[in-house]
């Protein structure tokens, strides 16, 4: 088996050109919450803006990531609001909008909007994250903002107020270094989204994939084909995440640690899952297509010789080989 | 003097604080003799009868071949019936090494029980006699129930008979409590058990709850009917002289009364008593005018077993990591992998349990699955909970027949399509904890690979040969287990495979044990996972026997 072949199948078919309508579904829904907001709290907020993965150039189509960062005034909430309020208070908003078309859930950072599949069965989800200047008229300066943490965050007590930070930064960093590194970073940070998708509920976030890929870049001479840079950045993740001394940097807020965000336990799961990864496709390179999946929506239709039971002339359905 | 008689009286002589008071000499069958054991704290040596059986230095059904016994030691802990100290010291086929741990074990008794009169933290049960009524021997099983008794209170026992086997050399008679019910017949509390032992013929006894063990000591229980003669209240056994005259038709029959107790401020043991009617240890006195009800004196008291089934104690050996044997739990499939991993979870705990599975039992599906020959021809689920009403008091089917099997199978594949009836199925089978697909129906797996369910939702399958056992557990279940399977990832043979007689599709070749080496590895690696609150990855077990058996689990 070919693994560059096959993986850049995988990044070819997960192209998120190849999702026009849909990704055109996701705009058109972020736009129409953008102008909920606005409308809502008017003066109080400024522009909602997207900070997900297609703003970073890192999007896959099979999961677009459409977060929508909604930067509040200070007193927004009263001069002694607090950012619980503001949570609640997006909540409440975004619940009573959107409660019969949508699942709304409160998340780690943001409010979950999962609306119920339209005719053509697709699902539209969007993240809201609420956050809140420093002080006064400070965000049209440094755009820095603090997030209120409803759920417990790796590390990170739920009922926190301790993330201070500048979401346009973090943007404007990893969409460099992906646009810069395109054929490196962007398609590595791609295949890392493919295979997170792959799992369900996984406790790392996109953003974390996005700069710890970055790091190893960053730490590691990183050369070779597209399964030997997978395969060094992967090397990178089992080895490095789970030492005391691994921090990941919020190009948002230096102080800001991202390795905070996950349990000493979710690290050493995500090293166990590299290791696993990695031996597995030692093993077999077959083992590759299970963790980096094509879309096979997408996928180009292969030649029927390679196909089973065709050499008679007559087709023969392949037999059952598993059993119960 | 035999050679082993000499060589026994001279190690002794030999062991330092031991004098031999009878020189030890071959009776009949044993060697016996008489020695003194001395420890530092007694004001003088304790003295023992010694019998060495002819297996030493070997035990014998797991007991020393050698008794020390002193009847005046009988009230201390852990001395048996007949007067002998328990021990059980290591093994050594020397007699002259096995004598002195022996009696380095009789020291230690002395110094632990006897000088300091320790106590173990395990509560440790009354020695009951274990004597037959009528050449039958009796026992019943209680398990726990939620109702809290109060001292004297006494009543009916509704209990049926499970089943008449041998003890030893002697029938026995096992039976269940069904029902506690107050002396008017009204129901108190009923003892939970599986629907088929519920299902039994009941018959009546009696009870009285004491709250304290009838025992003189707390070690040994009542002998005679005269020892009760200050704890059994006046109703109570003016009740029993009512049931007597009531049952007068039925005399010659035996009823038993089960003694209740608390052995902790929790818990209750029951011991049981067998009562033979027209023949009760009571007679009536008038007292000042008044009748009473009097206890016999000279009457032995007849002892049954009775053993504690509770839910903690049946499985007190091992069980499966709470995650599993707490969980409603439905398995798609009940033939080899799906009856064996059934059968594994019942015995190892689990309680709720559903299955679907259209097909029936054959003959030839019994030499590698958990069903009986006997049985013939019928539904496999219907089999199935027959086979595991009989091992688990506690199994509780939940769904299972053959119905729910087919409109399951209708439902879940025909309305794929259907947002409204998929919602219904995926809340349907969110009412289960885990579910388990061992049906390997690749048309199943993508149906249930396409639902959003919170449940747990696994997959087992196996190849040819048994060779190997997948486990998709992850969100690309159906990817995972065609690519491993079909995708020229596991190699095995596709060709030698089994052909049933008849229009069947081929099967696998593989027999119980290949297979339920590979299912219970499986499930090893599943309750690991759950014990260590990991994250449950896919994963193939792979064996070869190239050599010799090796095998080996893969996780991804």
């Amino acid at each position: 088996m070919d693994k560059n072949k096959h993986l850049d199948s995988v990044i070819s078919t997960h192209q998120i050109t190849k999702e026009e309508t849909l990704f055109d579904k996701y705009v058109k829904k972020k736009n129409e919450v953008k102008e909920a907001l606005e409308d809502k709290y008017e003066s109080d907020i400024y522009s909602p803006f997207n900070s997900g993965s297609y703003a970073k150039n890192t999007a896959i189509n099979t999961k677009f990531d459409f977060d929508l960062v909604s930067p509040f005034k200070r007193n927004a909430f009263g001069c002694s609001g607090t950012l619980k309020e503001m949570y609640e208070d997006v909540y409440d908003f975004l619940y009573e909008k959107y409660k019969d078309v949508a699942e709304v859930k409160k998340q780690k950072v943001s409010i979950g909007l999962e609306f119920y599949a339209d005719s053509d069965g697709d699902v539209i989800k969007i993240d809201v994250v609420p956050g809140r200047e420093l002080s006064q008229d400070q965000y049209k300066e440094n755009e820095n903002l603090n997030l209120y943490v409803y759920y417990k965050y790796g590390n990170i007590d739920a009922g926190s107020e301790r993330i201070k930070t500048n979401v346009k930064a973090q943007i404007n960093n990893i969409k460099t270094r992906a646009t810069d590194e395109k054929d490196s970073i962007r398609k590595i940070i791609r295949l890392l989204k493919v295979w997170k998708n792959t799992k369900y509920n996984y406790p790392t976030k996109s953003f974390f994939l996005e700069l710890i890929t970055i790091k190893a870049f960053d730490n590691k001479t990183i050369t070779g084909s597209i399964w030997e840079k997978l395969e060094t950045v992967l090397e990178y993740i089992r080895d490095n995440v789970t030492k005391d001394s691994f921090t990941l940097k919020d190009p948002g807020n230096s102080s800001n640690d991202l390795a905070d965000t996950l349990t000493s336990y979710e690290k050493q799961q995500l090293s166990d899952d590299m290791k696993n990864m990695l031996d597995r496709i030692r093993d077999n390179d077959e083992n590759l297509k299970t963790y980096f999946p094509e879309n096979s929506k997408f996928k180009k239709e292969e030649s029927k010789t390679n196909q089973y039971g065709t050499n008679s002339g007559m087709p023969v359905p392949p037999p059952k080989l598993n059993f119960g | 003097m035999s050679q082993r008689v000499n060589e026994i009286n001279t190690v002794i002589k030999g062991i330092p604080d031991v004098k031999i008071v009878k020189p030890f000499e071959q009776s009949k069958i044993d060697i016996e003799g008489c020695i003194t054991v001395f420890v530092g704290g007694l004001m003088q040596p304790l003295e023992f009868n010694v019998t060495i059986h002819p297996q030493y230095p070997f035990k014998s059904h797991e007991t020393e071949t050698i008794k020390f016994s002193n009847d005046n030691l009988i009230e201390h802990k852990h001395i048996m019936q007949n007067g002998a100290i328990c021990i059980h010291t290591a093994h050594t086929p020397v007699l002259s090494q096995k004598l002195i741990y022996d009696i380095e074990s009789v020291k230690a008794w002395i110094k632990k029980y006897y000088i300091n009169k320790d106590s173990d933290t395990h509560y440790e049960h009354l020695i009951v006699p274990q004597k037959a009524f009528k050449e039958n021997y009796f026992a019943y099983f209680f398990s726990e129930v939620d109702y809290t008794f109060h001292k004297n209170q006494f009543g009916f026992v509704d209990y049926s008979i499970m089943n008449n086997g041998v003890f030893y050399k002697e029938n026995i008679q096992s039976s269940i409590f069904q029902a506690f019910l107050n002396k008017d017949r009204k129901k108190i509390v009923d003892v939970d058990w599986n629907f088929q032992l519920k299902n039994l013929p009941q018959s009546t006894a009696l009870f009285v709850f004491l709250k304290d063990a009838p025992s003189k000591n707390q070690r040994w229980v009542f002998n005679d009917w005269k020892d009760f003669e200050t704890t059994l209240p006046q109703d109570f056994l003016k009740f029993l002289h009512n049931v007597e005259e009531r049952l007068a038709k039925e005399n010659g029959k035996t009823l038993p009364l089960f003694v209740g107790y608390n052995i902790s401020e929790t818990e209750i043991h029951w011991q049981a008593i067998i009562l033979e009617i027209g023949n009760f240890p009571i007679y009536g006195e008038k007292i000042d005018k008044q009748w009473l009800t009097k206890i016999e004196e000279d009457r032995s008291i007849h002892w049954a077993m009775t053993r504690n089934c509770s839910y903690k104690y049946f499985f007190g050996r091992g069980k499966l990591s709470e995650r599993i044997t707490e969980s409603k739990i439905l398995i798609i499939g009940i033939g080899a992998v799906g009856s064996i991993l059934a059968k594994t979870l019942i015995r190892c705990g689990c309680r709720r349990l559903g299955f679907i599975e259209f097909d029936v039992k054959e003959p030839e599906n019994v030499c590698r699955s958990e069903y009986s020959f006997f049985t013939g021809i019928t539904n496999k689920t219907n089999d199935l909970i027959n086979e595991l009403c009989l091992i688990s008091p506690f199994f509780e089917p939940i769904n299972g027949g053959y119905d729910y099997s087919e409109a399951f199978d209708f439902f879940i594949k025909s309305h794929l399509a259907d947002t409204g009836i998929k919602a219904e199925m995926e809340k349907h089978l969110e009412e289960y904890d885990i579910i388990i697909d061992c049906s390997a129906d690749n048309g199943l797996l993508y149906v249930l690979s396409q639902l959003q369910i919170k449940s747990t939702l696994l997959n087992l399958s196996i190849s040819n040969h048994a060779k190997h056992l997948v486990c998709a557990a992850e969100q690309n279940r159906y990817d995972f287990i065609i690519s491993q399977f079909a995708g020229n990832i596991l190699k095995f043979d596709v060709d030698d495979l089994h052909n049933p007689t008849g229009c069947w599709s081929p099967t696998f070749k593989a027999s119980y044990n290949d297979i339920n080496v590979l299912v219970q590895a499986a499930i090893k690696q599943i309750n690991t996972k759950f014990e260590q609150e990991k994250t449950l990855r896919n994963f193939f077990i792979e064996t070869d026997d190239t050599n010799c058996f090796n095998i080996s689990i893969k996780e991804f």
